[in-house]
């Protein structure tokens, strides 16, 4: 469904990303474990067209995206969330869902008629909301629901474009581990068939969602596979202990 | 995301009213001035949809507004077009200027949005100003206005003219929130708000934003449309880049996205300036402190200004009222 083939990236003197070739199956869930600093975030920038890689390319479905524009990526199903908040404030909780859905549906752009009064922009907002929990905050300012609340929206809105593939930076940072382990639920019963590439930092988090693993240090991968092979790794534990705890 | 709340209401209300007694009963004088209001107020309704509502901030409306005076001037007089087809052309020719500069522009942000725009203003100005087929520096005159006497009226009356600006501009307001209300309307405020999350869920904010700009500049060509049958006589100085600046001093006079606001800093200034000027010829010298004091006050213009004092209480007023029809029905129900 969303493939890298040695992704390539540097600022300057600074090499961020190591040649990631990276493969995701339809309804996979990948989590990206890394320790500060390692190249996750850049990664999740080059996969959506946010930065250009220095070489390698992505493919979505199959096709090569690399020399796509972000909205267009974004248009074929590849959507995302980010490390800190980008909602749009002063906006209501389902004006903002809206705005996502309506580009979906193409409402967004047309000059007739109350893109957020459509039927097919109501019926996401509605199953976007029940999926991230957001029923009771619908009609809440941006600025009124607590950070816990807002991260989970974070997510909501990336999801009110229907994704084939979601991309979630981080979603669980920030909020206390009751709240993460929550999410973690609702993550769960997203529909099997999405798929899903998950930037974490908790470990046991981590292993609680994902069907594959990938660590990345220093902006290389240095493991790709089951969950239960990564909690054995020596590799794993020795960048835990190192650069890890202090995160 | 525009929203008409009852303080909105009223302040239409008030104005509506306040024109139409003007409109009925002033003088050539008062008339005159009268459609200077109207005609100013449309042109700051245009920049609003762009500025208060698409953070573009444009420098150009001014010479977006000549754009649509002039061909409305070439297209009658020289191309012997009938006024009321001259006037629509005229807006879709101002409509498709705006489009490209909304397009061309739509990368850049804050200053260098301006800068591009004020650019494209002063490139239409020195063209108009130097080229002979535009009538150069003596400008263009004998433009008429639209024919109306089908319907029995005259349009050289100014009475029946003032008449005629205060229902386009009522139209125009209904069409402006009818765009900020519509899936493009509110696509360019979520932009306004965070345009890397609006292409991150893709959205092409270019064609927003152009397409925002280009409808933004219609209304501005029918503003300058207008305006060369008031006065019937055009000048390049239509164009430069002082009355683009006028009318970001209105929006801002007035209250930036709000719509009613910058109409009611269209009224401000045009009166303020004629009252000054009748004492003194330093008239911009007290816009400039009132200008400085609206900004010093940090309030969204006198408008925002007034929202924030009043918004909120009659809001609840309302909301009391309401509920207590909504109680005695219950009561009779029972
Ligand atoms: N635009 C940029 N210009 C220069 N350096 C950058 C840029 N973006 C990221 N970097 C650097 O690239 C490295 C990786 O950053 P990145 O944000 O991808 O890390 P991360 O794994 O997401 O970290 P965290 O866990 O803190 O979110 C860091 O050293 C960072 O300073
Ligand atoms: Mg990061």
């Amino acid at each position: 469904m969303l493939e890298t083939r040695n992704l390539d990236k540097s600022f300057g003197a600074v090499h961020v990303t190591r040649n990631v070739s990276l493969k995701l199956e339809r309804g996979e869930r990948r989590v990206i474990l890394g320790p500060n600093g390692a190249g996750k975030t850049t990664l999740f920038n080059l996969l959506v067209g946010e930065l250009t890689p220095n070489s390698g390319s992505v493919l979505l479905a199959g096709e090569d995206v690399t020399a796509l524009p972000v909205a267009k990526r974004a248009r074929r199903g590849l959507s995302r969330s980010y490390q800190k908040n980008t909602l749009f404030d002063g906006l209501t909780v389902e004006e903002n869902l809206g705005l996502a859905a309506a580009i979906h549906t193409g409402a967004g752009t047309r000059l007739w008629g109350d893109s957020l009064a459509t039927p097919e922009v109501r019926e996401i907002v509605a199953e976007v909301a029940e999926q991230v929990r957001l029923m009771p905050y619908l009609h809440a300012k941006v600025s009124e629901v607590s950070y816990g609340v807002r991260r989970q929206f974070e997510v909501g809105v990336a999801l009110a474009t229907r994704p084939l593939v979601l991309l979630m930076d981080e979603p669980t940072s920030g909020v206390g581990p009751e709240m993460a382990k929550g999410f973690h639920d609702l993550l769960n019963d997203l529909p099997r068939d999405l798929t899903l590439l998950i930037i974490e930092h908790d470990m046991d988090l981590a292993f609680d969602v994902a069907d594959t693993i990938t660590v990345l240090n220093y902006g290389e991968v240095v493991f790709d596979g089951l969950p239960e092979e990564a909690r054995g790794s020596t590799l794993l534990k020795e960048i835990y202990l190192g650069s890890w705890e202090d995160a | 995301m525009f929203q008409h709340t009852a303080l909105r209401y009223t302040a239409l209300i008030l104005l509506a009213v306040g024109a139409f007694t003007q409109a009925v009963t002033a003088g050539y004088f008062g008339l005159e001035i009268l459609t200077e209001i109207l005609l100013l107020a449309m042109l700051v309704l245009a920049l609003d949809m762009v500025a208060g509502f698409g953070g573009m901030v444009s420098l150009c409306h001014g010479a977006l507004m000549g754009v649509g005076a002039y061909a409305y001037a070439i297209l009658t007089t020289k191309a012997g077009i009938a006024p009321p087809v001259a006037l629509g052309g005229a807006i879709a020719i101002t409509g498709a200027a705006a489009w490209v500069i909304g397009a061309i522009g739509a990368r850049s942000h804050g200053i260098y949005f301006i800068m591009a725009t004020l650019a494209f203003g002063q490139m239409a100005y020195s063209y108009v100003f130097e080229a002979p087929f535009f009538g150069g520096d003596d400008g263009m005159g004998g433009i008429p206005r639209i024919d109306l006497s089908l319907l029995g009226i005259d349009l050289n009356d100014s009475r029946s003219f003032a008449l005629f600006c205060l229902v386009l501009l009522g139209a125009t307001y209904g069409a402006a929130v009818l765009i900020l209300r519509s899936g493009l309307g509110r696509s360019l405020t979520g932009v306004m708000h965070n345009e890397q999350r609006m292409r991150a869920l893709g959205l092409t904010v270019w064609r927003v934003k152009a397409d925002v700009f280009g409808l933004s500049g219609m209304i501005a060509g029918f503003a300058g449309a207008l305006s060369a049958q008031h006065v019937m006589y055009i000048s390049p100085g239509l164009l430069g880049w002082t009355v683009s600046g006028e009318a970001l001093v209105v929006v801002i006079l007035g209250g930036l996205g709000t719509l009613v606001g910058p109409m009611i800093g269209a009224a401000a200034f045009v009166i303020l300036k004629h009252e000054v000027s009748n004492v003194t010829s330093y008239w911009h010298l007290v816009v400039g402190v009132l200008l400085i004091a609206v900004v010093m006050s940090r309030a969204n213009g006198i408008f925002g200004w007034i929202e924030a004092r009043w918004g909120a209480r009659l809001e609840r007023r309302l909301s009391d009222l309401t509920r207590k029809t909504d109680a005695e029905e219950i009561t009779t129900d029972a």
